[in-house]
């Protein structure tokens, strides 16, 4: 493969307004070397009461997919492309799925809660539910997987901004696919991009959970920050912007009420971050005052709200998700049952 | 974007058309999809190599596929070979209309389909293949990530033609481990990809439509922490198990993780159950005992003819073709029952074809034939279909959507003429003689 450029990295993460626990799980590493890919990973915890455990499931999370993803990185060598990309789109993700599961289940036998040891596993799994999306930076290689919800976010050469992982149709709610549904892996989206010439590499890659996207009135308030930040980089690197992101993401969380949490790497190739100079460095809160209103209201009231009820989390998926999943005695139901399932990317269906 | 090509690039084809890019459509494991425009405004799909892909072998391969120009719609086959320079090129292919999803999409269970469709896509998907194996062409890379189906018909489309050569063509060994033959993934000497081996991939393939599932993936895949390229070569090539191997349990399906295929597996019927294990036992060691087209053919139609239509959820369920008992619903339980059939025979060499008169029961132009080229399920090969009298419900009869009349006799020797557009009230014993010989009978069980 082509050599490519490092990278450096970034990682943020902070508890959302008004919560006493920090439900989403971060993991960085790697220059983009061959021997030292970029690995990042976020994982956002469904919260509420439904899911008291669902901090350790997103750490599990986090942590799992940093072993794979450099375990995955040190497998891309020159003329293995098309392996890789099976191995990207249908075995990573089984694995993934099914050792976080199995980890959970070896978790719960160590600390059973009230329910006991011998308690029905997919009844525990769901205790720990959580989202993922991670990303590996690989010579020549960039893929980014997602389950649930949160956002990959990629910066071109030419400064534009796209989410390649965004559900092809809006979600349904606040539902979201989770890692603790039964063979979740299916739902696992993948984004797979080799990069032949690395001055075509992405920029900026960022992964947030959805507690910053969730921030802004529209999807597009979601970019101008993204783009903004991209600017900002570029014109001051990472040392410029690392006393400033946790304040912006405070911010973020102020208006979703979510816990927050950002990890991103900026090719640092050809005079990169903090020597491009002179360009634009508009502030990436401004997208926020910009914003026609947002996604809640903040200020006094929504404080209150807040206040009165700190589990008031939004990201939690909906009550519905006592039925996560298909039932698995009858495998050509519908996964996307509106009232058994935790779908946000894909068409409600049902076999005749 | 990152790709290799700029919206706005224009290309020359090796006919000397221009075509301007549009937008990248997709990346792949070999090269980059780009959906792009020609000069009289047509939309083309257009696969750009990756350099490493873009070897002078590939580009024979390539160029020999469009000299073949193979004309047929089941497959995006390479038109136009597009020539930038000795190691960036590519071809021009039809575009993927959007009917057509992917087999993820199916185990993502975010398409609409049912157990017809599906065989109906099997049978289309065999003799898909069976069209370019008796062409001498064998198609090396058969995998879920190139075949996609119209969950509503069942219609099939064969992508990423371009590693398909002609029979003994020794052009770089390819293909998806998953699919390939164990001796090709073992590197056995002297074994190389061809008809012989793509039926094992379409074996893989077929038991993946209606299990869901891969037929080797079970406890030994389970215990294997990472599933490398050498781990995938030991469950695939060296020492490959069917989870369902009737003589060796030592690869079942595992009750939590593969949940999808032990629930599956038992609604295929028998048949099928026979040949996925032929293949997958002996088939493995023997390739020349693998399970030929045209057996998965015979299979696969009689299975269709077979379904049956729960009588309480209305879902159609498979059954064993000519069994006395049908087994119950795999939706609610419930206890199917068989409707009457009509069994069809051909023109010489005669043959029969068990139809199952369920509320959707359809004959078409293929059931009137021993040996049809084509199987085609379509409204336009339509013969006759069950209808329900439209004053009378609960009455129903065969009508005739041929060009052709019909004559019918009933069991007590009295004879009727069925026109076009006719129905002919169904009772056990009516006899019908069809169009070109063939003929037909009703028959309560």
């Amino acid at each position: 493969m082509s050599a490519l450029a490092t990278w450096d990295i970034l990682e943020t993460s902070v508890i959302g307004y008004g919560k006493g626990l920090n439900q989403d799980s971060v993991r960085t590493g790697g220059t983009g070397a061959a021997t030292d890919p970029v690995v990042l990973a976020v994982a956002d915890g469904h919260g509420s009461a439904s899911y008291p455990r669902s901090d350790i499931g997103a750490r599990f999370a986090a942590e799992l997919f940093a072993a794979k993803g450099r375990e995955f990185g040190a497998l891309v060598r020159t003329g293995r492309l098309p392996w890789l990309r099976d191995y990207a789109r249908y075995e990573l993700p089984e694995q993934l799925v099914r050792d976080w599961q199995a980890r959970v289940w070896a978790h719960w036998g160590r600390q059973p809660g009230p329910e006991g040891a011998d308690a029905p596993r997919e009844e525990v799994l769901r205790l720990y539910g959580s989202t993922l999306v991670g990303a590996v930076l690989a010579p020549g290689l960039f893929v980014a997987w997602q389950l649930g919800d949160g956002d990959l976010t990629v910066v071109d050469p030419d400064g534009r901004v796209r989410l390649p992982l965004a559900p092809e149709r809006a979600e349904l709610g606040d539902e979201t696919a989770s890692l603790c549904l039964p063979e979740a892996w299916h739902l696992v989206r993948v984004h797979w991009e080799p990069l032949p010439e690395p001055a075509r590499a992405p920029r900026l890659v960022a992964l947030s959970t959805d507690g910053l996207s969730k921030s802004f009135a529209s999807d597009a308030g979601f970019t101008e920050f993204t783009s903004g930040l991209y600017a900002r980089l570029a014109s001051r690197g990472l040392p410029g912007i690392e006393d400033d992101v946790p304040r912006w993401l405070e911010a973020a969380s102020r208006h979703s009420g979510d816990d927050t949490t950002l990890a991103l790497a900026l090719r640092a190739e050809d005079g990169g971050a903090g020597r491009d100079g002179g360009v634009a460095g508009a502030d990436p809160r401004e997208a926020w005052a910009r914003a026609p209103e947002p996604a809640r209201p903040w200020g006094p009231g929504a404080e209150t709200e807040a206040e009165a009820d700190p589990t008031s989390d939004l990201s939690d998926p909906p009550s519905s998700l006592s039925n996560p999943g298909p039932n698995l005695s009858d495998p050509l139901s519908e996964r996307s049952d509106p009232t058994g399932g935790t779908r946000n990317d894909d068409e409600e269906t049902e076999r005749p | 974007m990152s790709g290799m090509l700029d919206n706005g690039d224009t290309l020359t084809t090796g006919t000397g058309e221009t075509l301007v890019v549009d937008r990248l459509l997709g990346q792949g494991g070999q090269g980059e999809v780009y959906r792009v425009t020609l000069p009289d405004g047509s939309a083309k799909a257009l696969k750009w190599y990756y350099p490493e892909s873009a070897t002078p072998q590939q580009r024979r391969v390539v160029e020999d596929l469009v000299e073949r120009d193979f004309d047929d719609e089941r497959f995006l086959w390479p038109t136009a070979f597009v020539d930038a320079a000795p190691d960036r090129f590519g071809y021009l292919m039809d575009v993927r209309p959007d009917r057509f999803r992917g087999l993820p999409e199916l185990f993502r269970r975010t398409v609409t389909t049912s157990f017809r469709e599906l065989l109906t896509a099997c049978l289309y998907t065999v003799e898909a293949y069976q069209a370019l194996h008796s062409r001498g062409i064998a198609y090396r890379d058969i995998s879920w990530g190139n075949i996609f189906f119209d969950p509503t018909t069942g219609d099939v489309l064969v992508c990423d033609n371009d590693n398909a050569v002609v029979e003994g063509d020794r052009s770089g060994i390819s293909g998806t481990m998953g699919f390939m033959a164990p001796e090709l993934v073992r590197g056995d000497p002297g074994a190389m990809p061809g008809t012989q081996s793509d039926l094992h991939s379409l074996s893989v393939l077929l038991f993946m439509f209606l299990v869901n599932h891969h037929p080797f993936k079970g406890a030994r895949e389970l215990a294997i922490r990472c599933l490398d390229e050498h781990a995938e070569r030991r469950l695939y090539g060296k020492d490959p198990l069917f989870i369902f191997d009737p003589d060796d349990p030592d690869n079942r399906p595992d009750p939590v993780e593969h949940t999808t295929a032990r629930v599956l597996w038992p609604l295929v019927p028998p048949s099928l159950q026979k040949l996925f294990t032929q293949n997958f036992t002996v088939g493995l060691r023997e390739p020349s005992a693998r399970v030929r087209e045209s057996q998965w053919r015979d299979a696969l139609r009689a299975a269709r003819d077979a379904i049956v239509e729960c009588p309480n959820c209305g879902r159609p369920n498979m059954t064993e073709p000519g069994a006395a008992t049908p087994g119950t619903c795999w939706k609610d339980g419930a206890p199917l029952v068989l409707p009457p059939r009509l069994v069809v025979t051909t023109p010489p060499p005669r043959s029969e074809r068990h139809i199952m008169l369920g509320r959707a029961a359809r004959i078409h132009r293929h059931h009137l034939t021993a040996e049809p080229t084509r199987h085609d399920y379509s409204d336009g090969s339509l013969v006759a279909e069950l209808v329900e009298h439209p004053q009378k419900p609960g009455r129903y009869g065969l009508a005739n959507r041929s060009a052709e009349a019909w004559t019918g006799t009933r069991s007590d020797g009295t004879s009727q003429r069925i026109v076009p557009g006719q129905t002919v009230p169904l009772r056990a014993g009516l006899a019908l003689e069809l169009a070109d010989g063939a003929r037909a009978e009703v028959r309560a069980r």
